[in-house]
């Protein structure tokens, strides 16, 4: 369990290499910019990125007789992709929605009124902490 | 009479009666019961409904001189009600596995994505609310200004997801309402109730009220919750986190919404009224629920058994 943790923390660190690069990076180029600042082997990090190939988050692209490594999307639209999914509504396919459960879900201008009416009645209560 | 009477009873489960409990107001009050009432009533119509094409296929083993025609009706009658059952086991399966799938990539991504315990989106927002949320394992932060708050379930793999747009939005008793809240859902697998409705509603979605089910045991579901984070910090802060997050960003058109949005005002203006306390009527729907699973395999699927076992004993 303790090394599944330091596998994911290095692989954001890894993931955040990619993205900060300005074009697809080696794995000698991962390496020694981690290698830097802790004692890391080679191997580990090819492992690393041979994992974040299998999750379709990187690209291996091949360069002579190695692999280059590059993002399949920025960070940013990466986050955008998955907040787009967590919102994908109701009226979607069933299944998609039991994988994630909201807090709430977002109302028309109509039921927006009626539940600040709903607040206000309940903060006049005065039970409002 | 027994296939006639169960067929019946499983229209009737299915039909006037989840319509009924669907209309009424009284669930809300006792929401866990109501949920365990709603569990009782599909579980019993399905098996109604299995028991009555059973059962009639079966009367041709009882039968002294049965003709070709009849053995090819309750053939017939076996056949249709087996591919009743393989469809809600196929539904089952398939939705769990789905289900699974895509918690695991989004999980996958979360992970990767997210800042691990808020210390650096949270921290501006308020020093002591970091705090208060990092002793929390499985919470992740995404640098998102949209405002957004979900759980992921899984068992020891669970997540709360927010995004700092919420922390920017929510002050700290609001955020502790939203992850006591999430908590609460995690704890109790509210998930798997929600996934046992899923299945039924994808098995037979044209069902007299298997979307209806869904939706009122999903909403039942958030009010259990919603009582769980007002136990902790009070109504006032659950009621403004939900309208703030609710209002945040302008919907979007997609069919469906119209029905969460009602469930919202729902769940706020049961805020609005001092926690019910019914013991009576939780009681009533606990003995309800037992009841109406009970009953029908007491006095007719016993005695149709016996039938059987007697006729074939002879």
């Amino acid at each position: 369990m303790a090394d599944m943790s330091r596998l994911g923390s290095l692989e954001r660190e890894v993931m955040e290499q990619i993205w900060s690069a300005s074009k697809p990076i080696s794995v000698r180029e991962v390496h020694e910019n981690l290698a830097r600042n802790r004692d890391i082997a080679y191997t580990t990090v090819m492992t690393v990125l041979d994992r974040l190939a299998k999750k379709s988050v990187v690209r291996r692209i091949r360069d002579g007789r190695a692999y280059r490594y590059e993002a399949v999307a920025t960070k940013d639209q990466m986050v955008a992709d998955l907040m787009h999914e967590a919102l994908a509504d109701a009226g979607g396919k069933a299944g998609r929605q039991a994988a994630l459960v909201r807090f709430v879900d977002q109302v028309s201008p109509e039921e927006a009124k009626a539940l600040r009416e709903a607040l206000e009645k309940l903060e006049r209560r005065g039970d409002a902490r | 009479m027994t296939p006639v009477i169960l067929a019946g009873l499983g229209l009737l489960l299915a039909g006037p009666v989840a319509g009924a409990l669907a209309r009424a107001t009284w669930p809300a009050q006792v929401p866990r019961a109501a949920i365990v009432l709603w569990q009782s009533i599909s579980l019993a119509a399905v098996l109604a409904v299995l028991g009555a094409g059973l059962s009639l296929g079966l009367r041709i083993v009882t039968h002294p001189s049965p003709s070709t025609l009849e053995i090819v009706a309750h053939l017939l009658v076996m056949a249709l009600t087996l591919l009743v059952l393989a469809r809600l086991v196929w539904a089952s399966v398939r939705v769990a596995v789905r289900t699974r799938a895509a918690r695991r990539r989004h999980r996958m991504l979360v992970d990767l994505l997210a800042s691990h315990d808020g210390t650096d989106g949270a921290e501006r927002q308020a020093g002591s609310c970091a705090h208060g949320i990092r002793e929390m394992s499985g919470l992740r932060i995404l640098s998102e200004p949209t405002p957004l708050a979900y759980c992921l379930p899984g068992l020891g793999r669970s997540r709360v997801v927010l995004s700092d747009g919420t922390l920017d939005h929510l002050d700290r008793a609001e955020l502790e309402a939203v992850l006591a809240h999430e908590r609460a859902h995690l704890r109790a697998r509210h998930d798997l109730v929600v996934e046992a409705f899923t299945a039924l509603c994808e098995a037979f979605p044209r069902l007299v009220r298997s979307r209806t089910t869904l939706q009122q045991t999903r909403l039942l579901i958030e009010m259990l919750a919603d009582d769980a984070a007002r136990r902790r910090v009070g109504a006032g802060a659950v009621a403004r986190a939900l309208v703030t997050l609710a209002g945040a960003r302008p919907p979007e058109p997609v069919a469906g919404l119209a029905a969460s949005g009602q469930g919202t005002v729902a769940r706020v203006r049961r805020l609005a009224e001092p926690e019910a306390s019914r013991p009576v009527l939780s009681m009533a729907c606990y003995l309800a629920s037992a009841a109406i699973l009970g009953l029908p395999t007491v006095a007719v699927a016993v005695p149709w058994l016996a039938g059987v076992v007697e006729a074939l004993a002879r």
